[in-house]
């Protein structure tokens, strides 16, 4: 352990500058074995150079603050004509890799999730190596991030717990409105970084207010944590104990360093660990954990008592309001309001569905939010990148019906890309067989969630 | 000073026609109230085009055509027409050209859809999901032209979306996911999905559609003034109809219906595992053959509100397919 | 010139005036001609589109009042469609019927006509009469293109080049004629040689369509005082501008004034003719494109390929105010000559900065700040396209700076009057000048104030009065 503490601390030091003395138990640094893991894997994943140079280089500039100078321009390769083509391509081929790598069949998901959201507040965040600033970059990001969550998860909950001064710090209560969400950390000079934060907690307060929840839901944590230390009251491997009883998936992003108690929160919990690299890393780590998990079979975890955690739940669909309907208090903010929605069960009137009635306590829904969910279940087939045409093409994409190109394109010939980018251009649906340009097989998987092929 | 013509986005329509033979030969019977036929309604169509196309220069059109298990764009202004059979100059000097090609165009195609169809016993379910996941792929193409366009060249201002349906068919229960995912679909691309009815029952799925997007969804009560109604209701985009009052739709039946009876229920039980609606606790749920806890079940059974009135109704979220 | 009074982004087409301004009867006529009605329904605003269409399939009137229920009820929506009812009503597709039944219903004429302009049809020819296939080769649209660019290029670069001691090639004498009848350009001296005047200037950095109409309103106004047929010179504008562009069309059955105002539109490039008596007329992009908003000049610069950067923009500034134009057209180089410090050109770039100096020359020509930053931003190139705000604020600012500081010295012509021997004498004029509010600035300690020159008489008088009843005070001008 001496050493790698030692190695740890010095790459601490070396970027972040400051605190690096404040080294303390708690934070294992384990970190010059994973190094090495991590520069191959990141390599992979940022993928903006060609990929014979970014093995190598990957080792040297791995992180943001190993890197002494960056010139971003080094990183986009040209061709010969000086075209950037390749490079997109290379950017193109990434994203259909990891599309291909999804399972394209119907797999369980935990559809109705609650996510506790863990902010860093200490003043570690004030670092500026992520532009602005890691807080600034940091709110942004959980911004988008919390509207796309609830994009894809119309369901699911959100609270927000802030590490400030040593205390969690409760910043939104648990919430299915994702404007109410976004309302809490609106305010940037309210959560303005200071002191050192403390994991323990943070992730009991956490803990605490997702205790209640039925076990078909899935609990969740988000760690977002710049700093390279927590500041515990008692014995964070309890706690880590707890989560695992709990049934509660955490996921740390640290902006810093890999430190060791965050990588064992991950892995014994079922969550994903990740170091920011860069800015566009950042955000990749956080959006990785939008799309609604892979129901784990519970053996995983503590041996558990049955298979998985269905249930039944009750759900109650409300009646809605038109806007011409009289007015009436609402429950929720007890406003006067015309338009809402009614519990079916009490007749209360809320704002927005879905939520949990007020005064019942049934968790109100809208069929729409219910099918807004369905994608998930049934997946759209990767396509298959054409590299032969047959005897009678298709002159015209399937989706947009815009013509294909006549002539394969020369920088098809790439044997990086080769498996997923088509030198035609065409993909083709498994099931239907027809052929779709590029920008549809995005659409198609990323937006549309169904082959117009098959319909 | 050109202001009145360039200030705003032109605007883009995509009209997706539900060309179902069965239901059209239906509407066009005389025993309806006010009988339509597809000449009749296709003639309308094709001046309510030209409208949108007078409106401006640059405003765009796509024309996908629904048939039986079959769907096709069958024009779209991006598409160059090779000029057919040209008519006397005289003629020519009679028509705005571009109304004239486009005209043409659509007319000749949707003659070649219909006379390849196939007249067997039975129709297969009309492919209108599939026309519009086409009208969204085309749109998305116009109106985010990024990667495979040449990036050097600045694309002019995308055009202001919309999707026009025109239907004839019912709903069809083994659609509902895919166009529920279109619906979503458009609410990102944030196109309005205008749907006019044109015969038979109101379909909920449409009226869905509609009410989601921030689009109408308009029956006439009086088919023979078909036109009146689609200049008014039909033409006037987005920014107008801030201006200008539209037709609401009050009753938009957001409930669901149960997977096992087809009830339309106010409280329902549902499996966490697959979202499938059931109108009273069930052991085991009947999609994902997912057994519930013994429990839950007790539970629910002990709660369970008396019983619900059983009408049995339209579906408005019937099985998923799987 | 009322022409080049620079309307607010918003305002209405340019030639929507001059249509309230012209009687009923000769809209009537228009009006029978349905490219006619398509293209003056294409001037109007969405909202008033709108309501044509509302209206045009109706065979009985609305009462206004059930229209007007469909507006939202708030005060935009309300303020919008008053205007727009009345735009309407002015040029009298809808007749006006005063009183509070008011009916709302299409003008006749201008239904039939509009509602066989869409669906195509009848025996008007309004839409031009192609001319035979066959014989003569075709002449394609990049021709076209190029001879319109030259002939409108022509145009401007001998506006911008006159008084530079350059002696660009001379447009025609109707050109010359309607550009000093327009008051953007000016007789200088003799009498023989034009110069561009401040209107002229500020001509130059609109944008095209703007130029263009600007023009053909002035040849409208000029079609008036040469007693051409009004209408006809209308509809045959309006006719040219939903013509196909690459057709060539059939002089047969044009009428004199149209025929006569053929040879005026050669001039300016918005049609094509291969010899003076050609029975054919092909228009061109110009034409084409009047009542829309595509560019209506395929590209700017001249001929030499890179079609879609031109028209696109092409200009990059910096915030350390220097500017890089890609361009070679000497018009282009001329306009931003009109503003800019040039320092150095290379084959197809120039480089140059916005100085103090090269602004105020253009303020001094009566440009304003407006006009730079719009002219600025309507050509940037692409690249600067991605920025936010589009030009550099600093800049921006600085342009408006120039202009305020032009606008900081006002000069008044009069007197300064010192001198006063008593505070008394000095608070009795500075009274007296106070009533006849002349004055400019005072000073109390040192006795002095400036008055404006057409009070001085007064003043003297009433000074030489009061120095009658006492000897003291005096005034001097100074």
């Amino acid at each position: 352990m001496p050493p790698r503490r030692r190695d740890g601390a010095y790459v601490h030091n070396a970027g972040t500058s400051s605190e690096s003395e404040g080294f303390d138990d708690i934070d294992d640094g384990n970190y010059g074995d994973k190094r090495k893991n991590k520069g191959k894997g990141k390599a992979k994943d940022t993928g903006k150079g060609s990929q014979d140079k970014g093995k190598g280089k990957s080792k040297e500039q791995a992180y943001a603050w190993e890197a002494t100078y960056t010139r971003s321009w080094d990183t986009v390769q040209e061709d010969e004509g000086g075209s950037l083509q390749t490079a997109v391509e290379d950017l193109l081929a990434r994203g259909r890799r990891r599309r291909l790598l999804e399972p394209s069949s119907a797999i369980r998901r935990t559809i109705i999730r609650h996510l506790m959201l863990l902010l860093d507040l200490s003043s570690s965040m004030l670092d500026r190596d992520l532009r602005p600033s890691r807080f600034d970059l940091t709110l942004e990001y959980s911004r988008q991030f919390i509207v796309e969550w609830f994009d894809q998860n119309p369901l699911g909950q959100i609270g927000i717990v802030g590490m400030r001064g040593g205390l969690g710090e409760r910043i939104g209560d648990m919430s299915g409105n994702p404007q109410d969400v976004l309302k809490a950390i609106s305010d940037r000079r309210r959560l303005q970084p200071d002191g050192d934060p403390s994991l323990q907690n943070a992730i009991d307060m956490a803990r605490g207010s997702m205790s209640h929840l039925p076990t078909h839901s899935s609990r969740e944590i988000l760690i977002i944590y710049g700093s390279l230390t927590t500041c515990d009251p008692g014995n964070i491997h309890d706690t880590l104990d707890a989560c695992i009883n709990d049934k509660i998936r955490v996921s740390v992003v640290s902006l810093a360093a890999e430190m060791k108690i965050c990588r064992e929160l991950a892995n014994k919990t079922g969550g994903v660990f990740g170091v920011v690299m860069n800015e566009d890393h950042y955000k990749e780590l956080m959006f990785e954990l939008v799309p609604p998990p892979a129901q784990r079979s519970a053996s995983r975890l503590t041996g558990g008592s049955t298979n998985f955690s269905a249930d039944l739940m009750m759900m109650g669909f409300p009646t809605r309001l038109p806007d011409t309907s009289p007015l009436s208090l609402c429950v929720c903010h007890s406003q006067l309001k015309g338009e809402g929605f009614l519990c079916p069960r009490c007749k209360a009137q809320v704002c927005d569905v879905p939520t949990d009635c007020d005064i019942c306590g049934l968790m109100i829904v809208s069929s729409p939010h219910l099918a807004r969910s369905y994608h998930h279940l049934f997946p759209v087939k990767p396509y298959q990148a054409v590299t032969e045409t047959g005897l009678s093409p298709s002159p015209k994409c399937h989706g947009c019906s815009h013509s294909f190109p006549e002539k394969p394109s020369a920088t098809g010939s790439d044997p990086t890309t080769a498996d997923v980018i088509s030198p035609l251009g065409r993909y083709r649906c498994p099931d239907c067989e027809k052929d779709f340009c590029a920008d549809c097989d995005v659409f198609v998987h990323d937006v549309l969630h169904v082959c117009p092929g098959c319909q | 000073m050109e202001t009145t013509v360039s200030d705003s986005p032109p605007e883009h329509l995509s009209l997706i026609i539900d060309l179902s033979p069965t239901q059209w030969h239906l509407s066009s019977l005389d025993t309806n109230p006010q009988p339509l036929s597809l000449r009749l309604f296709i003639s309308q169509v094709l001046v309510f085009l030209n409208a949108h196309l007078a409106s401006r220069h640059d405003n765009t059109i796509a024309v996908l055509v629904a048939l039986p298990g079959k769907n096709v764009m069958i024009y779209s202004s991006s598409d160059t027409i090779e000029e057919s059979d040209h008519q006397s100059p005289l003629d020519e000097s009679n028509t705005y050209q571009p109304f004239r090609a486009m005209n043409s165009a659509v007319v000749q195609r949707i003659d070649e859809e219909l006379g390849a169809q196939e007249h067997g016993e039975t129709e297969a379910p009309i492919g209108l999901v599939g026309a519009l996941t086409k009208a969204l792929c085309h749109i998305n193409r116009l109106t985010h032209p990024t990667a495979s366009a040449n990036p050097s060249i600045a694309v002019p201002t995308p055009p202001n979306p919309r999707i026009l349906i025109f239907s004839v068919s019912p709903d069809l229960s083994t659609a509902y996911i895919p166009l529920m995912n279109s619906i979503f679909s458009a609410q990102k691309l944030k196109v309005a999905i205008d749907v006019c009815k044109l015969y038979g029952e109101d379909t909920v799925f449409l009226q869905q559609a509609a009410h989601l997007t921030g689009g109408l969804y308009v029956n006439p009560e009086r088919r023979d003034a078909l036109l009146q109604y689609l200049a008014m209701c039909f033409l006037p985009s987005t920014a107008i109809r801030r201006v200008l009052g539209m037709p609401t739709q009050d009753h938009v039946d957001f409930r669901a219906a149960c997977f096992c009876h087809k009830n339309i229920i106010d409280i329902g039980y549902i499996c966490s595992v697959c979202l499938s609606i059931f109108c009273s606790p069930v052991p085991v749920c009947s999609t994902c053959r997912t057994k519930f806890p013994i429990k839950t079940l007790q539970r629910l059974m002990l709660n369970r509100p008396s019983p619900l009135s059983n009408g049995h109704q339209r579906t408005a979220s019937p099985a998923p397919q799987r | 010139m009322a022409v080049l009074d620079p309307t607010p982004s918003g305002a209405q087409h340019i030639l929507l005036p001059f249509l309230y301004s012209q009687s009923q009867t000769s809209l009537t006529r228009l009006y029978t001609r349905p490219s006619a009605c398509l293209a003056i329904y294409r001037l109007l605003s969405p909202l008033e589109r709108q309501i044509i269409m509302s209206l045009l399939w109706l065979e009985s009137s609305v009462p206004a009042s059930v229209f007007a229920s469909w507006v939202h009820p708030n005060k935009v929506a309300k303020q919008q469609y008053d205007t727009a009812i009345s735009s309407l009503t002015r040029l009298h597709i809808i007749p006006s019927t005063p009183g509070t039944l008011a009916k709302l219903l299409l003008h006749p004429t201008f239904k039939a006509s509009f509602r066989t302009a869409l669906t195509g049809g009848g025996t008007h020819q309004s839409f031009g009469v192609p001319a035979d296939k066959g014989e003569k080769r075709s002449v394609n649209v990049e021709f076209l293109d190029s001879y319109a660019v030259e002939r409108w290029e022509t145009i401007l670069h001998y506006m911008v080049s006159s008084g530079t001691g350059q002696s660009p090639v001379r447009p025609s004498q109707g050109v010359l004629y309607l550009l000093q009848r327009s008051g953007l350009m000016s007789a200088f001296g003799g009498g023989s040689v034009l110069r561009i005047t401040s209107a002229g200037f500020q001509f130059l950095l609109h944008p095209p369509h703007s130029q263009l109409w600007d023009l053909l309103l002035q040849y409208l106004h000029m079609a008036e005082e040469r007693r051409m047929d009004l209408v006809g010179v209308l509809s045959f504008l309006f006719m040219l501008s939903t013509m196909e562009l690459g057709q060539d069309y059939s002089t047969e059955n044009l009428d004199q004034t149209q025929n006569a105002m053929l040879e005026d539109l050669r001039d300016y490039g918005l049609v094509w003719q291969r010899k003076t008596s050609s029975r054919r007329f092909h228009p061109t992009r110009l034409a084409t494109t009047l009542t829309s908003s595509l560019p209506p000049l395929p590209s700017s610069t001249t001929t030499s390929g890179t079609d879609h950067v031109a028209s696109q923009g092409f200009i990059i500034l910096e915030t350390n105010y220097r500017m890089y134009a890609y361009t070679n057209n000497p018009l282009q180089i001329a306009v931003l000559n009109l503003f800019t410090t040039l320092k150095s050109r290379f084959p197809n770039l120039i480089v140059g900065a916005l100085t103090r100096d090269s602004v105020r020359k253009a303020l001094s020509n009566g440009i304003t700040a407006e006009q730079i930053v719009s002219y600025l931003t309507t050509h940037a190139h692409p690249q600067m396209r991605k920025n936010v705000p589009l030009l550099p604020v600093t800049v921006q600012d600085q342009i408006r700076l120039w202009e305020r500081e032009k606008n900081r010295v006002q000069a008044d012509e009069g007197f300064l009057y010192t001198g006063f021997a008593s505070q008394i004498d000095y608070e009795y004029v500075l009274n007296y000048a106070r009533q006849l509010d002349v004055v400019v600035w005072e000073n109390a300690e040192s006795r002095c104030f400036f008055g404006r020159a057409d009070g001085h008489e007064s003043i003297k008088g009433y000074v030489t009065r009061l120095r009658a009843d006492a000897n003291g005070g005096g005034g001097q001008g100074a």
